[in-house]
């Protein structure tokens, strides 16, 4: 219907790159509060900015991407994966600005085919790290109805504190002091006729309530809702001075009054329990799941996978249902080194890993293995297989993936896959595309042939 | 037997098993093969109980315990020549190995060097980050794009005392560093310069190099966040 009422050259913008090519997002931030200042500008980022368009084979050998002007053909018919950002349709310079996309596509379906669904509360990452109490904790999906509120009535806001993940105000425990002192002074100051008027309403609505009570207990009619408009400056000064008195109850307000990202329960020093039960009752206690880590800046999912559970089977066509998901293999990007402790770091589907903590194989002491060491002869890196087991998105936007070890099964069943191992004796069927032939191979093949590998005019009976 | 005696039998042993080895090892000729067959006999008697051992031990009992009290009376005794080249084999063959762990992690620490990129949970590779020229980059330093002093809110000039502070935005010759290099806005370079200044006036830090105590942390391998922190300044105020 919509579509009808627009002029046909309004339908044609807006069916064209032009109008379907959202902004982009501001990157994500480089972490200067960590102290290090060694980065690269041109390495890959960390999540997209920019939309990833691509076109058919037929439109892309005639340098035709749907944008303003053909691209060169020279730099993008090449690729196996056509892949573009447009970071600008049209410059001044009369150029369209794109570059490859395939760093940012390719993970994508990397991670599709690792078949994961993004769980709530995120794992690990930078100062917050993982202990052995907390790894194997349960995980919930971020498409749980609890936690998934998007659509809020704007009076129940505060209702769905614990079930959203976007906030309009900060989240106090991830600023520093000087963002802090900034934000009081710039956004918090000029709030203040705001603030008392909040809480005027408030009053009104408490004293409303109590005289509703009241009435219901003395059989009267009920009272008339009262406006804030009524409350005085007294019953306002009096109010503040019992709001000072009271922590908790100030917290609520001005959280609710400023949308304040939720904070997380009392820690160890505070209740004097051991330590792995905080950790549990925080776990258990926490309501929102974005407490304690902050709140994601996107869709907790990241649009990544719409997939609900990891609780399903793989079928294997002749070893039938498996119980472990097919492993995948992890370039190990730098290995232990012990003597510095520092634990190797994996890259599985083209997110950067850490190793599994706990009892595997990562973590025994013997030096020997594959990820400690740089062996130049092995051809594109050290590699080693590993079980994806959770990923979730942190709060700056970064997928945060945990693997652990792999079963000896799942990965010589994963390997005959492949066609690199044999399971059962089975000889790999000899498969006429795969084998390999050099030049010298096939002349001799034609050469051995009783018949002429070419036919000729003698075949065919035309000359004696 | 004299002590002496037991020594000088053992030497002439040692040098009889060297040139029974010395041909077996280097040369396969005639004269030679047949010299080792002479010696084939021998061979075989004295490596039986140290082959036997674990065959011993699953097959029989008896001969099990006989194997085990004859091992403890040739374990008391000197070792004989096929014995004793075994041990000489045994430790040049663990010193190969230990120069092979040594080359192998010689290696390592040489790619490592090459890689300085320090791979964060949760980052993004595709094959273009672990070319070389892309790891060139994360060598070197780059400007702090944000004021730390902002950024962290406190004063300069009440931290005059924190001398790893100081030391962070001094050079290792002593010199205040450009706000090039610290990225710290004119205002608050203008403070961290004075509180600098203030520091090395009052001689609570040195003007010519760090701060010894910095010196020493990093003598035993410390990191700077070793050292306590100072009660807040602020408080300090009158």
């Amino acid at each position: 219907m919509a579509a009808r009422s627009v002029s046909p050259g309004g339908a044609l913008l807006r069916a064209s790159r032009m109008f379907a090519l959202p902004s982009p997002i501001p990157p994500p931030p480089n972490d200067s509060s960590a102290g290090t200042n060694f980065n690269s500008d041109t390495a890959t980022l960390a999540f997209p900015t920019h939309q990833v368009i691509t076109t058919l084979s037929s439109s892309r050998k005639q340098g035709d991407w749907g944008l303003k002007r053909p691209l060169p053909l020279k730099s993008t018919t090449k690729s196996s994966n056509p892949m573009l950002r447009v970071k600008a349709i049209d410059t001044i310079e009369q150029i369209t600005d794109y570059s490859s996309a395939t760093d940012h596509g390719i993970t994508l379906r990397k991670f599709q085919e690792l078949g994961m669904p993004l769980s709530a509360r995120r794992p690990a990452s930078g100062d917050m790290k993982d202990t052995t109490s907390t790894m194997n904790l349960p995980q919930k999906s971020v498409f749980e109805e609890s936690f998934d509120m998007t659509d809020i009535h704007p009076d129940k806001r505060a209702e769905a504190m614990d079930s959203r993940w976007k906030f309009t105000g900060p989240w106090l425990a991830g600023m520093t002091q000087g963002e802090f002192n900034k934000w009081l002074a710039k956004h918090v100051r000029p709030k203040r006729p705001e603030f008392r008027q909040f809480l005027k309403k408030k009053i009104a609505s408490e004293l409303h309530a109590a005289a509703a009570k009241e009435a219901l207990d003395k059989g009267l009619e009920q009272p008339a809702l009262m406006d804030a408009s009524a409350v005085t400056e007294d019953q306002l000064i009096d109010y503040l001075r019992k709001l000072r008195h009271d922590n908790q109850a100030l917290y609520d307000m001005v959280g609710q009054f400023l949308d304040l990202a939720p904070l997380a329960p009392p820690t160890v020093s505070q209740t004097g329990l051991p330590k792995e039960k905080v950790s549990t009752l925080t776990f258990n206690e926490m309501k929102n799941p974005y407490a304690e880590r902050g709140p994601p800046i996107t869709h907790p999912s990241a649009g990544l996978s719409y997939l609900r559970t990891s609780m399903y089977m793989e079928n294997h066509p002749i070893y039938g249902p498996q119980k472990h998901h097919t492993p995948v293999v992890a370039r190990v990007l730098r290995p232990r080194r012990q003597a510095q402790a520092a634990a190797a770091r994996l890259g599985v589907a083209g997110f950067v890993v850490n190793t599994p903590l706990g009892d595997t194989g990562f973590n025994s002491r013997s030096g020997h293995a594959v990820f400690d060491k740089i062996d130049p002869t092995v051809e594109g890196g050290a590699k080693v297989w590993v079980q994806a087991q959770r990923a979730s998105v942190d709060s700056s936007g970064r997928v945060v993936l945990t693997v652990n070890d792999t079963t000896r099964e799942a990965q010589l069943v994963a390997q005959e896959l492949l066609g690199e191992a044999v399971c059962l004796g089975v000889q790999p069927a000899e498969n006429e595309m795969n084998k390999r032939e050099s030049a010298s191979d096939i002349r001799q093949r034609y050469r051995a042939a009783d018949s002429p590998a070419m036919s000729s005019a003698q075949d065919y009976g035309l000359r004696e | 037997m004299s002590c002496r005696q037991w020594l000088s039998s053992a030497a002439r042993q040692c040098q009889s098993a060297l040139a029974q080895q010395q041909p077996r090892t280097f040369s396969t000729s005639a004269p030679v093969a047949a010299t080792r067959s002479l010696f084939h006999d021998n061979t075989l008697s004295s490596t039986t109980p140290n082959s036997r051992r674990p065959r011993a031990s699953s097959a029989n009992p008896s001969e099990a315990l006989h194997g085990l009290l004859t091992d403890g009376l040739e374990r008391g005794g000197p070792l004989s020549a096929e014995q004793q080249r075994e041990v000489m084999e045994q430790q040049q063959g663990g010193a190969r190995a230990y120069v092979r762990d040594l080359r192998t992690n010689a290696t390592t620490e040489n790619y490592v060097r090459q890689m300085p990129r320090r791979w964060r949970i949760g980052e993004l590779y595709a094959p273009r980050d672990l070319t070389p020229a892309e790891m060139k980059k994360w060598r070197q330093g780059r400007r702090p794009n944000k004021d730390v002093v902002d950024m962290l809110g406190f004063s300069p000039l009440d931290n005059y005392r924190n001398f790893s502070l100081i030391s962070e935005f001094m050079t290792t010759m002593g010199r205040i560093k450009h706000s090039d290099d610290t990225g710290l806005r004119p205002v608050n370079q203008r403070k961290m310069a004075k509180a600098i200044r203030r520091a090395v006036g009052m001689g609570l830090h040195p003007s010519v190099h760090r701060h010894p105590e910095i010196l020493r942390l990093s003598r035993h391998g410390l990191p700077t966040s070793a050292i306590p922190t100072p009660s807040d300044p602020s408080q300090n105020r009158l």
